[in-house]
């Protein structure tokens, strides 16, 4: 195991080691600001230029990413509550052949 | 141009090493002939005539089997069903097995010898090779699962051929032809079954659960293989036979769309990949509804992108199944610090198939959602749209995040073998190269003319595309923040396989139960009968029975003086 950083762990691979960052606590916290910030900035820009597109529909403004957004969470939403909540099941339950991929070559 | 090899199909070369591979024990012949067949195919494919070119011509029992068919739709499929046979053999080349080997090259073959088949007859012959050939790939785990799990595989896929056979046989009955072109038609019966036949093997909903069935209990390198093949080949067969069929824009639109919910709760980020497969497939299907040169054209870029994309991503996972044991998100995390070549292909993969600009599915999906929109389907455009976020959550977020970045779970191991790493590698800058240079992809479509009146690279277009990507993303980060996404965890999601794994084989348990109950009861019905009509029998007949008795000789003479007057009466009376 690693210590919590893994800049003393040895195993890592040295290709890796200037990349430690991606696994830094103040880059999880600060996703949520960066991708906001880019998605904002993408929106601006349609309040300076007219896009042309062929869905009239799509020419208001943000509607790409109002339209992701709300994608996106719908998606989650709907496979978490009811994929997840409807159709999961334990591991085993189809005579727990899921869970036995260790043979594979 | 060499003219004598004007007729030999691409397909041979690739078959016939595929047979030679099973007779050599030596794996390193093997694993030459496996690098060898694709070039070679790749050679014939270059010396093909250009122009549309009907050879290879076979007469067997009075049918005309057309082997070689090379014109705008072949070659494109034929091309890239080559370069993905040739990536497979070195993403393969660690491995010693001989079966597999023999198979995947057979399967490859097979699904060339489908793309340049000119008439149904030939088509059918090749598509039961790839169904049969295939599914070793699949047992070739040697486990429990894959065994029952190719089983499945296998049948659906014998009966989407029967289908295929039988539809074309009635067709050929009512019209004398053979033709596998666009004259197929879903309101003819024989035209019908055949769609269905292709249905199967396009994983249309409610047909579907084949693919993310078995795929995912393949070996590592056979889930790579499997991923390029079949489903790409029943979109060519769509795209030659039923262009422009209307119910292929709505079976499309749903295909897109349903497999995301699924894809977001599973676990096994192969079987991820394989619902991320059928929402690619989707995107060919309503392409091939709409019909138009920019929608056809769309569907066979988006088919040659993504089987290049999709495998890249199979490769990626198959190297971390490979290394760590498991691609099952909730044991997996900071992969990155262990193999971070293997993360960066996996990251250009799920650029490419998120549509990122630069990257070949930036270019091919947006041939298919200008023709949609263009031809006025702009319902099923929007469906399409949210599609492209479902797509960057499962394949672009979901994937690379959960298996390399998330929580570090401690897996430190070795990258990925040197062979497994220029496979992924070449796939990788072909997504780059084709983001890029989306020209050569251009000139490789059924209709490049009206290709180039299409341009990708519009400020519009990368505008909106960015907006998508980046709100998609934002979500992402926003679920995260406030603990609304769900957690990995360890499962199954059940789908339509229920139907014939649980509710059909629970029914045939319970009628055999039942039969075998009604069997028992007719049994001790016609044995109870039997005993009793025996024992009067055994009563009269025995040699203890009524017959065998002593008779008094009075009551003898009685009888006798009866049947005898009987007899005088009659004689009597008779005239």
């Amino acid at each position: 195991m690693s210590d919590q950083h893994g800049k003393h762990d040895e195993l890592i691979h040295p290709v890796a080691r200037p990349f430690l960052w991606l696994d830094s606590a103040w880059l999880k916290a600060s996703m949520i600001w960066i991708f906001l910030a880019a998605t904002l900035g993408f929106v601006a820009v349609d309040f300076f230029h007219h896009r042309h597109e062929y869905v009239h529909l799509a020419e208001f403004y943000g509607f790409y990413a109002i339209w992701g957004f709300g994608a996106f969470v719908l998606a989650v939403m709907v496979g978490w509550f009811v994929i997840r909540g409807l159709l999961g099941r334990q591991e085993d339950y189809w005579d727990g052949d899921e869970t036995d991929e260790e043979g594979q070559s | 141009m060499i003219e004598a090899f004007y007729d030999i199909s691409p397909a041979w070369p690739v078959i016939i090493a595929g047979l030679l591979a099973a007779a050599f024990p030596l794996h390193t012949v093997r694993k030459g002939l496996a690098l060898l067949a694709p070039v070679l195919a790749l050679g014939l494919w270059f010396n093909a005539p250009s122009g549309d070119h009907l050879g290879g011509i076979i007469e067997l029992g009075g049918f005309t089997l057309e082997t070689f068919r090379f014109d705008g739709l072949s070659r494109i499929w034929g091309l890239i069903f080559i370069i993905a046979a040739f990536i497979n053999g070195l993403y393969g080349l660690h491995e010693k097995d001989r079966i597999a080997d023999a198979a995947g090259l057979i399967y490859a073959g097979a699904g060339l010898g489908a793309v340049f088949a000119g008439d149904l007859l030939s088509l059918f012959v090749f598509w039961e090779l790839t169904a049969i050939s295939s599914v070793f790939l699949i047992w070739g785990a040697r486990n429990n699962a894959a065994y029952k799990a190719g089983l499945r595989y296998l049948a659906i896929h014998v009966l989407s051929g029967v289908l295929l056979l039988t539809g074309a046989v009635i067709r050929a009955s009512e019209t004398g032809s053979w033709a596998f072109d666009e004259t197929l038609s879903i309101e003819t019966l024989g035209g019908f079954l055949i769609f269905i036949a292709f249905g199967i093997k396009c994983a249309f909903p409610f047909l579907h659960n084949w693919l993310q069935d078995a795929y995912p209990k393949a070996t590592i390198t056979g889930a790579v293989v499997l991923s390029a093949f079949t489903t790409k080949l029943a979109v060519y067969a769509l795209a030659r036979g039923y262009a422009g069929t209307d119910v292929l824009i709505w079976i499309g639109a749903i295909m897109t769309a349903f497999p995301v919910f699924f894809a977001v709760v599973e676990n096994d980020l192969r079987k991820v990949l394989s619902y991320s497969l059928n929402n690619q497939l989707g995107f060919m299907v309503v392409g091939i509804g709409v019909g138009t040169e920019l929608a056809i054209n769309g569907a066979a870029a988006h088919a040659f992108v993504h089987i290049i994309y999709k495998a890249l991503l199979f490769m990626s996972m198959g190297a971390v199944l490979l290394r760590v044991g498991t691609v099952k998100a909730s044991e997996l995390g900071g992969l990155f610090k262990s193999m971070p070549a293997t993360t960066v292909f996996c990251l250009i993969g799920a650029a490419s198939i998120s549509a990122f600009p630069l990257f070949s599915g930036f270019v091919a999906k947006a041939l298919t959602l200008a023709a949609v929109a263009q031809d006025g389907h702009w319902i099923v455009w929007l469906v399409l749209v949210f599609a492209s976020a479902g797509v960057l959550e499962h394949s672009g977020i979901k994937i690379p995040y959960f298996a390399f970045f998330s929580h570090d779970r401690g897996h430190r191991v070795r990258e990925a073998p040197v062979n497994m790493l220029m496979a992924m590698g070449i796939a990788a800058l072909i997504c780059v190269y084709l983001g890029v240079n989306y020209g050569v992809l251009y000139e490789l479509v059924p209709f490049p003319e009206a290709a180039l009146y299409y341009q990708p690279y519009t400020f519009d277009h990368i505008v909106g595309q960015m907006q998508l990507l980046l709100g998609a993303m934002f979500a992402f980060a926003f679920l995260v923040r406030m603990k609304w996404y769900p957690d990995e965890k360890r499962g199954v999601n059940i789908d339509t396989d229920w139907l014939y794994r649980r509710f059909l084989a629970d029914g045939i348990s319970w009628g055999h139960a039942m039969f075998g109950r009604l069997w028992a009861f007719i049994g001790n019905l016609i044995g109870g009968f039997r005993s009793r009509t025996g024992g009067k029998l055994f009563e009269v007949f025995s040699p203890i029975g009524a017959l065998s008795r002593d008779i008094p000789s009075g009551l003898l003479a009685i009888w006798t003086s009866a049947l005898l007057a009987i007899v005088l009466l009659i004689a009597y009376l008779a005239p």
